[in-house]
């Protein structure tokens, strides 16, 4: 929250990096980046470059976290120790890392469906390499690329996207240096189909009538991002179909 | 018309009974990445592990022989057991098995009938999703990869497939084609020729 020599994020209506305030950062998402996963992506999201994983469904060990009635799901998000500049990059489980990887594991526990495969487990890795602000966001919204990649049944491709205040300002998709002076900082997952909520996390205060604006501008972005992520998932296909028309 | 459909897109208006779907008030959805037929209303998957039905034929790699047991690596979410008092050959670690599936246990199981060890040839894995193009529409794309290459030809439903004799190389290219391109229309003729050319080149 605010320090003592708070630069100032917002000049003339702009930020820093010259966006306005409901504007999101460059996005491009690739599919099958990774040869041995059964299912990957690769995000760059500004300047946050994840890629995320998908192992499984396969036999859950050690047996006894097994669940006869339906799948479990494991989740590591990670952060690379060259992904920043700050103390986040530290490589291993810390304490954030368990958190992010929880929530993002909560998130898909809504959309697969995991009574298809009782007793098993679906792996699923984040691997932040460059980080900026909104890794949690960006991490949610690859992972779910990964997994529809991959095969695995599930109702929805969720995204996720943050939101923030500065003075009296909501701005939209925090980056780090925004994420660290920001007065509010609240990642939002939203299963578009349906409209669902499956994250929802608050820093700092905002009040009722914020959030319900602040909403408002995650699902208009929303839908541009779940474009984006639908999109990188038919391209590769849609490549050979063009090659034979 | 065929179309490319992505877990959560709606695939109709109304709420239709289909495989890998979901459906509200709205309409139905799809569960999975694949291509749907407006016209037939039929969702094939591109990508996914084989769901193990009884009768499946598939083709596994035996993992351990526990004595009364064998148990099986299936390229699945659950391993296969055999009961060795069964067998009508000798089985042991490491060899490759082809059998029918009898029965899937709660436990997640897959308990297997016949288990018959293939001797040499050469074993390829491919995603389980384009095995059914792989086999065609009453086996006539696989028949006519083995008619031209001479190769005998096993093919697991759990995405193994297992070769021997003849053209082997041209055999693997000709299933690796179909299984990128398993989506497309007018496949079996581009393999056709794909062959006749392969047959060619060696002729001369």
């Amino acid at each position: 929250m605010g320090g003592s020599n708070k630069p100032e994020l917002i000049k003339d209506g702009k930020r820093l990096d010259g966006r306005t305030p409901d504007m999101l950062r460059d996005i491009k998402i690739e599919v099958g980046v990774v040869k041995n996963a059964v299912g990957s992506a690769y995000i760059e999201w500004g300047n946050n470059k994840i890629i995320a994983g998908v192992y499984g469904p396969k036999e859950a060990l050690p047996k006894h976290v097994q669940d006869p009635e339906r799948a479990i799901i494991k989740c590591r998000y990670a952060m690379s120790p060259f992904s920043s500049l700050e103390e986040h990059g530290r490589s291993g489980p810390n304490r954030r890392s368990i958190e992010i990887s929880k929530v993002t594991k909560e998130v898909f526990e809504n959309v697969i469906l995991l009574d298809r495969f009782p007793g098993a487990e679906i792996d699923l890795f984040v691997d932040v390499l460059q980080a900026d602000g909104g890794t949690r966001a960006a991490g949610i919204t690859a992972a779910s690329v990964a997994l529809a990649a991959s095969g695995i049944p599930m109702t929805d491709i969720p995204y996720a996207v943050s939101v923030g205040k500065v003075g009296d300002m909501l701005i939209l998709d925090l980056n780090k240096i925004e994420d660290n002076y920001s007065d509010a900082d609240m990642p939002v997952a939203i299963g578009p189909r349906t409209g669902d909520i499956m994250l929802l996390q608050m820093d700092g205060n905002l009040s009722r009538d914020e959030i319900k604006k602040g909403m408002e501008m995650v699902k208009k972005s929303g839908e541009y991002i779940s474009k984006l992520q639908k999109d990188a998932l038919k391209l590769s296909y849609e490549r050979i179909l063009e090659k034979y028309k | 018309m065929q179309r490319i459909v992505v877990p959560g897109e709606k695939i109709h208006d109304t709420q239709i009974r289909i495989d890998n779907t979901i459906t509200d008030r709205n309409g139905t959805y799809s569960c999975i990445l694949g291509y749907f037929d407006d016209e037939r209303k039929v969702l094939t998957p591109l990508e996914g592990l084989w769901n193990p039905r009884p009768g499946d034929t598939v083709i596994g790699v035996v993992e351990e022989d526990r004595g009364t047991t064998l148990t099986i690596n299936l390229n699945a979410p659950y391993k296969g057991l055999a009961l060795t008092k069964f067998l009508e050959a000798e089985i042991s670690a490491n060899d490759i098995i082809v059998a029918n599936v009898k029965v899937l246990e709660k436990g997640g199981t897959i308990v297997l009938l016949k288990p018959t060890p293939l001797r040499g040839g050469k074993l390829m894995s491919i995603k389980p999703s384009r095995i059914p193009r792989i086999i065609g529409k009453n086996s006539t794309m696989i028949k006519q990869i083995t008619d031209a290459t001479a190769t005998s030809v096993i093919i697991g439903l759990n995405g193994l497939i297992w070769m021997k004799g003849g053209d082997i190389d041209l055999a693997t290219q000709a299933i690796l084609k179909v299984g990128e391109e398993a989506h497309t229309t007018g496949l079996t003729e581009r393999i056709k020729t794909m062959l006749e050319q392969g047959r060619n080149n060696k002729v001369q």
